[in-house]
């Protein structure tokens, strides 16, 4: 029996993987849903009735008030140092920390587990409630955002470039080894030139993000822009607010095409 | 002459006028920024007596409590990822390059770029009045804030696959919708799924934030004890944060890795 229907294989057989999959997520999201245990009541009926509420704010935030924009520059301009100085010290820190945490660039099983472990209880908090316990810590004011900055960089640059190193092939760095290289000359001459294209890209990033969360940190007091957007939106001043979110998303626009620019020729 | 066989070391004008330039920034930068250095001198001090404050006796009464709230906020993370992938999926693919048409990709990146540079607590600020003060906010603020940023890496990934089954697809016969169907989306679909996963360990995070703001969970827990100054509460629900946090993130890593992995075996990996 040699018929061509003979040699086309079976239709794999993926629908209870799929079900099971499917029956999965559908009871998690369901458990997401009762109230009584903590989940999110989910209220469509709300969005019916109250969307004019929303529609009206939209609207009145469609209407800046460009003669409030002198006063955002200011702080406006404060937010930018912020990124820029919580980015670059994170960018000095994370080498070391980084190659560190790396399988090929630190064979010693111990010492990587114990770098990795705290990168991951760093990671593990959220940036605004470091900017919370920060400003009670060392009180209103620019430095705990830049603290609050330094930490949240460095969790994800640390993280995203470890793993990418793991996740590579070092055939240079076996080369080095098999000439006798000690893993401190193996790192400074290989490891950390090959993988600075990693850093480069990771550290535009978070100076990307790091506009974007400078942006709000001031809603707790760590300073920039923040604060203003809080103090009007306290005020019901939806024209002065609708200016500073305009200023933002321009600031950030801005960053994200320049370090799209600078990334072609980094990476 | 064997000197001369060596190609001249590179010259290093371009980075040194960069180095020059990025340090006068930062300089500059420091310079300017109004900051209480002195303040970073007393860090090591006040962080050791909060911590000592915050985890020395961790106030476990009201653990139930933190529990309760972490679910929250996991629920609003989960419930602000479905919507954020069940919108961001076809929105991203109509804005892949080969799927629509040009105007309409053009409009939709502007879109995602746009919502990228909107932080979620201002969404979350313009939802509260539709939706009110309710982790229903916070989903929703969720799921609409992540748009900006999944839809771009759907259209990436979509850009990012090999144009062969594509190609073949239209070789047989098949128009733009077979092509989606049975080229791009089978070749896509760990991706995309690895991303959704990836954005719910990104929400279980900012819903923290939006926490804050008043939209419910575990960070309006958080905030609130933190403007009580009752430091034995913050340091319990700290440790509850980070513990949720981790271990979510290494369950949905371990199947975001067997996903990715099953993928790889299949050959059906993104190309790049």
């Amino acid at each position: 029996m040699t018929t061509a229907e003979a040699r086309i294989p079976a239709r794999p057989r993926t629908w209870p993987r799929t079900a099971l999959v499917a029956g999965a997520v559908a009871a998690f999201t369901a458990l997401t849903c009762i109230p009584a245990i903590g989940g999110v009541e989910v209220d469509l009926a709300a969005i019916a009735r109250n969307w004019r509420n929303g529609a009206d704010k939209m609207a009145q935030l469609l209407q800046p008030d460009l003669t409030f924009l002198p006063r955002t520059l200011q702080p406006m301009l404060e937010t930018l140092q912020m990124a820029l100085i919580g980015a670059c010290f994170a960018a000095a820190v994370s080498v070391p920390l980084t190659l560190w945490a790396a399988r090929p660039t630190n064979p010693n099983g111990v010492t990587r587990r114990l770098v990795r472990g705290v990168v991951n209880v760093v990671r593990a908090v959220p940036d605004l409630v470091y900017a919370t316990i920060l400003v009670a810590l060392v009180g209103v004011g620019a430095l705990p955002g830049l603290l609050t900055l330094f930490l949240f960089d460095l969790g994800i640059i640390v993280k995203l470039v470890s793993e990418a190193i793991d996740s590579s092939e070092h055939p240079s760095l076996e080369a080095g080894r098999a000439a006798g290289g000690t893993q401190l000359q193996l790192n400074r001459a290989l490891a950390l030139p090959q993988s600075l294209p990693l850093f480069a890209n990771q550290w535009l990033y978070a100076l990307e993000l790091n506009v974007r969360i400078s942006a709000i940190l001031g809603i707790v007091g760590a300073g920039g822009i923040g604060r203003l957007l809080d103090e009007r939106f306290g005020f019901y001043a939806y024209d002065d607010v609708s200016v500073i979110i305009l200023e933002i998303l321009v600031v950030v626009i801005l960053i994200e095409v320049s370090s799209n620019a600078l990334r072609r020729r980094l990476v | 002459m064997t000197a001369a066989a060596l190609p001249p070391a590179p010259s290093r004008a371009g980075q040194t006028v960069w180095t020059v330039v990025v340090g006068a920034v930062l300089l500059a930068a420091i310079a300017f920024l109004d900051v209480d250095w002195a303040g970073l001198l007393d860090l090591p001090r006040a962080t050791w007596e909060y911590g000592v404050l915050m985890f020395e006796h961790p106030d476990w009464e009201r653990l139930p409590r933190a529990l309760f709230e972490t679910w929250r906020s996991i629920s609003m993370a989960w419930l602000g990822a479905l919507l954020c992938v069940a919108v961001s999926i076809p929105l991203g693919m109509l804005a892949a390059r080969g799927v629509g048409p040009s105007w309409l990709r053009r409009i939709l990146r502007g879109v995602f770029a746009v919502i990228r540079a909107v932080p979620e607590v201002i969404i979350a600020l313009i939802l509260l009045t539709v939706t009110g003060l309710t982790p229903f906010t916070g989903a929703l603020a969720l799921g609409i804030a992540g748009i900006g940023t999944q839809g771009k890496w759907v259209y990436e990934t979509i850009e990012s696959l090999d144009d062969a089954a594509a190609e073949a697809v239209e070789a047989a016969g098949g128009g733009r919708l077979a092509v989606v169907r049975w080229a791009l989306w089978p070749a896509a679909l760990p991706s995309l799924m690895s991303f959704a996963l990836y954005r719910f360990e990104i929400n279980i995070r900012t819903s923290a934030v939006l926490g804050l703001v008043g939209a419910g969970g575990i960070g309006s827990m958080l905030s609130n004890y933190t403007n009580y100054r009752e430091w034995s509460t913050v340091g319990m629900l700290l440790i509850v944060v980070i513990l949720a946090t981790m271990l979510i993130d290494a369950i949905s890593g371990r199947i975001r890795r067997l996903i990715m992995e099953g993928a790889a075996a299949r050959g059906m990996a993104r190309s790049t």
